[in-house]
């Protein structure tokens, strides 16, 4: 059964509860500026009709993963729930699920930029704790009910539910986001705006380079494979003709001795 | 470079810096494409998994950095060698074309009655030095946004970095190939590899494969001939 997350900013209060939270439960380096989870706040309007928005910015655990397709060591992969994982014993630091995420989530720690030592984080899903049953810790910290974690389903009819009432409360460009973007995202959102308005990507799209990626690997070992081939033939012909002339070229020299 | 070593049968034909300059070179090439394998290719990558993987790109960057030393060892030690490279390998004229329609005939057989005369460059020797420079500028350039570009370029030219640095080291993967069987393996082919270990080829090797070259060199023999 997929697992999801329904985060509700209008149920938010900004209290970073599930940030500190989350550094906590995944041991999260301290004093880098790396999150799992971060809270961020979009301002809009002018003086002094001035609006914030806070939205929960961290992995959306896409079911179309550029990440996961472009990680060379398959440190990121998918669980059977549907959500992402990240091995950080298999990362190298190579960081391209760092500039093929559409939300560009995940965060490279580069621990030296000369030698490229690096390791990539993103949110975990709590997977361990997931694992035994219980819920994300952001989810478990929030005091407000803004991020409820769940089977994805359900949250989906819930996320419905609750766009609806934003509606009828005069939110007309309320919305779900999340259920169809990339394959279907397992963290949904309720939005009271477009989502430009919260800085989420309108249409995220998975990029176009990963599978021009994979069609090049196939070119490259078709390409060395031709040439290995094609000079093994040219081995095999040139060493036999070379050899046959090199004789009649001797055996001519002995005749006119 | 073009220097006569008197009363010998021999022609100086690859100085000393360039020489280095080639090895260098190797080095540095051979470390970059059995890095770069390790991350490219699928069923090496088991292998640069987690702190190998550090080691493996590590080694990939003191690559390109041999590689970017040799470059300028060439520039700044044999300048005058450097720019009449560069200068051969972007000339080009009937006489590729014509080379280019016999040279199947001679890799195969051996047959060289169609081989047009050639210079201290035959156009097969052009088209891999050429090849190499245009790559080099390519893989450099895109390895350095990859290198240092991280956040501070858009996600877009990132993306497109991997996948031209990609193409480029295919291609000259594949030249590279070309140029090792040529240098080792071809039967027809074993003088090149003093010339570029030693220096010098014997003057009758020059005379006859590269007969545009030696007639630059010993223009009256030549026309007595």
């Amino acid at each position: 059964m997929a697992k999801a997350m329904l985060i509700d900013p209008s149920m938010c209060f900004f209290c970073n509860a599930c940030s500190v939270e989350c550094k906590q439960q995944n041991s999260v380096p301290i004093g880098k500026n790396v999150f799992l989870t971060q809270m961020v706040i979009h301002e809009a309007g002018k003086f002094p009709k001035v609006k914030q928005r806070f939205i929960k910015r961290a992995c959306n655990h896409c079911t179309d993963a550029a990440c996961v397709d472009v990680c060379p060591t398959r440190a990121l992969y998918h669980h059977k729930d549907g959500y992402v994982v990240l091995d950080q014993s298999r990362c190298n630091g190579c960081g391209y699920c760092s500039q093929f995420c559409p939300f560009q989530i995940p965060q490279l720690e580069i621990m030296d930029t000369f030698s490229g030592t690096a390791r990539s984080h993103k949110c975990t899903f709590c997977a361990e704790r997931v694992g035994q049953g219980y819920e994300t810790s952001c989810a478990a910290a929030c005091p407000f009910g803004a991020i409820t974690f769940g089977d994805r389903e359900k949250l989906i009819a819930q996320g419905q539910a609750r766009v609806k009432a934003l509606q009828s409360r005069g939110a007309t460009e309320a919305h779900l986001y999340g259920e169809k973007e990339l394959g279907g995202l397992h963290v949904l959102y309720v939005l009271e705006q477009r989502p430009g308005y919260y800085g989420l990507p309108e249409n995220p799209r998975y990029p176009a380079i990963p599978k021009v990626l994979d069609a090049v690997k196939v070119l490259g070992y078709a390409a060395l494979g031709a040439t290995v081939v094609g000079l093994g033939v040219n081995w095999v012909i040139a060493r036999r003709n070379i050899r046959a002339e090199e004789g009649a070229e001797k055996e001519e020299g002995k005749s006119h001795e | 470079m073009n220097k006569k070593i008197k009363g010998s049968q021999f022609l100086v034909i690859f100085s000393f810096v360039q020489r280095l300059v080639h090895w260098v070179n190797f080095i540095g090439f051979m470390l970059l494409m059995i890095t770069g394998a390790f991350l490219f290719a699928p069923p090496l990558q088991g292998l640069v998994v987690g702190p190998a993987g550090w080691l493996s790109r590590a080694g990939h960057r003191w690559g390109a950095i041999i590689v970017g030393v040799a470059a300028v060892l060439y520039v700044f030690f044999d300048p005058k060698g450097f720019w009449r490279s560069m200068k051969e390998i972007f000339t080009w004229g009937e006489i590729d074309w014509k080379w280019a329609q016999a040279a199947p005939r001679y890799y195969f057989y051996g047959d060289e009655s169609g081989m047009p005369p050639q210079g201290r460059f035959n156009t097969g020797q052009k088209i891999f030095y050429l090849t190499y420079v245009i790559t080099l500028i390519i893989l450099g350039a895109t390895g350095l946004v990859m290198w240092l570009g991280k956040g501070s370029v858009s996600p877009t030219l990132f993306q497109w970095s991997v996948l031209l640095h990609d193409l480029a080291a295919i291609v000259i993967t594949a030249f590279f190939l070309v140029h090792l069987y040529l240098a080792m393996a071809h039967p027809a082919m074993r003088p090149a590899m003093d010339a570029i270990r030693f220096g010098f080829l014997p003057k009758d090797y020059v005379k006859h494969h590269h007969a545009r070259y030696y007639e630059k060199l010993f223009p009256q023999k030549s026309k007595e001939a």
